[in-house]
């Protein structure tokens, strides 16, 4: 049973911004990653999913159930961090998370005995009696963590979990998004456009552009080695470069690295015995992964996906 | 389910980890629709009180309250000094007299209810349960009628109690107030159910508390300056019909045709018009304040 499922999946907001542009995807459950530059349409999708929104054509389903006639089902078993505040200033974490524990189905007992753990989960702890309109972002993006886990979902949907966070702050969400998925297997969506962050923590990605599939697979075979040797030298890249294609390799310049195709273990040697008969500075010999933001750059659209 | 199993490991066998991770499966019961908009609507009672809020939440609804109970409460006591002193308060023509007090606490209550939750976009968290968006909206309906009529109950139960108790026999005098007790709680629900719906009406429409509170009030305003203006300056019809236009004419002329007793200073009699109309419009003004609130909600974006 796939976790989530779309076919021609298609929103307009009026007649001129199209979010959502006949998207079909199929996903299984697990950490996914939704990237995207901002607007490609991921808040837009996990709105549809929800059933916030309605989708102007297609079909989508969550867990076989279609979020056009089984709405309120869906939405019972999953737990949504949305991007924007969300949070009522004038009353304090625990009262907000165990009233949206109740919302979600929770008796009062169990709300608020969910209440406390999910918030020592999250890592609140005496500030929590305290008026959320005095907390920091980093305090604020837990307490929505916090009320989407709170009724225990099968299914969570984080639209950007680190908006607004400090580097310290992402590593601790990124690290509490990864610990709530990966220890207490549940499914978990992370909407982002930032693909470092992806990167750390799902094990499969999406990646939509203008509203469309761009790129569907698992992290490990964006990840696995390219066949790509990068020598990294102090100085002298350029005459490095010349002399390995002169020597028939086929090289290309990233700084002071040069990227050399490797389809064999052959050129190991040659790139070894150069370096030294040109008298460089080794600093580094790795072979080349996969990144992320090669998904963007084959479609020549790297400059949004930075 | 592998998973999931898999998931109590780690939290037994924490060695190692620094914090207790304290999350763990709920496996208990899971309520419906229904108990959600049950506590939707009872957490809202209490916030149209300031309950559960700090200090200065309470400071409104407690003052308009207790602006509300004085008259009666002073009326009682007089009575108590000097038995047998007219009172010039009745069951009927109480809130008809208070009226501004009530306007006031609609154009206070109504938004505290539902601005936050729209300016800060909690709506989203509370469309993405269970609950539909009219469950959420006849929630906040009834919890602001509900306010309504205790804090418009409250000093008729006073005028009741002073009855009772500054008679020389007190329960024949409890036998004799009985019989008022279809004004004593008929009339703070006429007027509780339509003004509710009213407030609510326009209080959905905008975030902005202020202008909520300000509108409000300036419905309740106007409507009346309009109907008395029109009452005194305007020709024939026009001038009987005007009456018509203020909400809480209405709520008199329904209140007078179902309960009865006309007020002296009330201008239902100078309208001129049939009594089943104030009550028909009176219906038309709640049905329409209630349609409203659906509408907006159905409509605006979570």
């Amino acid at each position: 049973m796939p976790l989530i499922a779309t076919h021609s999946l298609t929103k307009r907001y009026g007649t001129s911004v199209t979010a959502l542009d006949g998207l079909t995807l199929e996903v299984e459950p697990g950490i996914i990653g939704l990237v995207g530059a901002n607007g490609a349409g991921k808040s837009t999708l996990l709105k549809i999913l929800l059933g916030l929104l309605e989708p102007t054509s297609g079909s989508a389903t969550v867990m076989d159930l279609d979020v056009a006639t089984h709405g309120p089902q869906i939405r019972q078993f999953v737990g949504y961090l949305p991007e924007h505040d969300c949070l009522p200033p004038d009353v304090s974490a625990t009262d907000f998370v165990s009233h949206m524990g109740r919302m979600a189905g929770l008796p009062a007992a169990a709300a608020r005995e969910r209440t406390a753990e999910v918030l020592r989960h999250v890592g609140l702890y005496e500030e929590r009696y305290r008026p959320i309109g005095g907390y920091s972002t980093g305090m604020k993006q837990r307490v929505k963590l916090a009320q989407a886990i709170v009724h225990d979902p099968k299914l969570l949907l984080l639209d950007e979990p680190t908006n607004g966070l400090d580097p310290a702050g992402r590593d601790e969400m990124l690290d509490l998004v990864l610990r709530t998925g990966t220890e207490f297997g549940i499914a978990t969506v992370v909407a982002s456009h930032l693909l470092g962050e992806i990167e750390q923590v799902c094990t499969f990605l999406l990646a939509i552009d203008a509203g469309t599939l761009m790129q569907a697979a698992s992290i490990a075979s964006f990840v696995q080695h390219t066949g790509t040797l990068g020598v990294e030298v102090e100085e002298g890249a350029d005459a490095l470069a010349a002399r390995l294609t002169a020597a028939g390799l086929t090289t290309r310049l990233e700084g002071r690295s040069v990227l050399v195709d490797c389809p064999d273990e052959r050129p190991y040697d040659l790139v070894r015995d150069t370096v030294d008969e040109l008298g460089l500075a080794l600093v580094r010999l790795e072979q080349r992964r996969h990144r992320l933001e090669d998904l963007f750059r084959t479609e020549g659209r790297a400059d949004d996906a930075a | 389910m592998t998973q999931r199993e898999a998931s109590v490991i780690p939290r037994e066998s924490a060695t190692g980890a620094i914090y207790d991770l304290g999350y763990r499966h709920y496996d208990g019961p899971r309520l419906g629709r229904r108990e959600a908009v049950a506590t939707l609507f009872v957490a809202s009672l209490r916030a149209a009180f300031g309950l559960g809020r700090g200090g200065r939440s309470k400071i409104v609804p407690w003052g308009l309250s207790a602006v509300l109970l004085v008259p009666a409460a002073v009326a009682g006591a007089i009575q108590a000094i000097a038995p047998g002193a007219p009172s010039p308060f009745t069951y009927d023509n109480y809130l008809w007299n208070l009226q501004i007090v009530l306007a006031l606490f609609v154009a206070a209550q109504a938004p505290e209810l539902v601005s936050g939750d729209q300016r800060h976009r909690v709506l989203s968290l509370y469309f993405s349960h269970a609950m539909a968006r009219s469950d959420y909206a006849l929630a906040k309906l009834g919890a602001l009628m509900a306010a309504l009529f205790i804090v418009a109950l409250g000093p008729l139960l006073v005028i009741f109690l002073a009855s009772v108790l500054v008679a020389s026999d007190v329960v024949a005098a409890f036998g004799d107030q009985l019989g008022n007790l279809p004004q004593v709680i008929g009339s703070p629900l006429l007027y509780a159910v339509p003004l509710g719906a009213l407030g609510m009406a326009i209080a959905a429409f905008t975030p902005r508390r202020a202008y909520a509170t300000g509108a409000i009030i300036a419905v309740f305003l106007i409507t009346a300056a309009v109907g008395a203006i029109l009452a005194e300056a305007g020709s024939g019809r026009i001038s009987e019909l005007a009456p018509l236009l203020s909400p809480f004419v209405l709520l008199d002329g329904a209140r007078d045709w179902l309960l009865g007793a006309s007020l002296a200073d009330s201008p239902v009699s100078a309208a001129h018009v049939p009594l089943p109309v104030f009550g028909a419009l009176t219906f038309a003004l709640a049905l329409a304040g209630t349609a409203a609130v659906n509408w907006r909600y159905r409509r605006v974006g979570a």
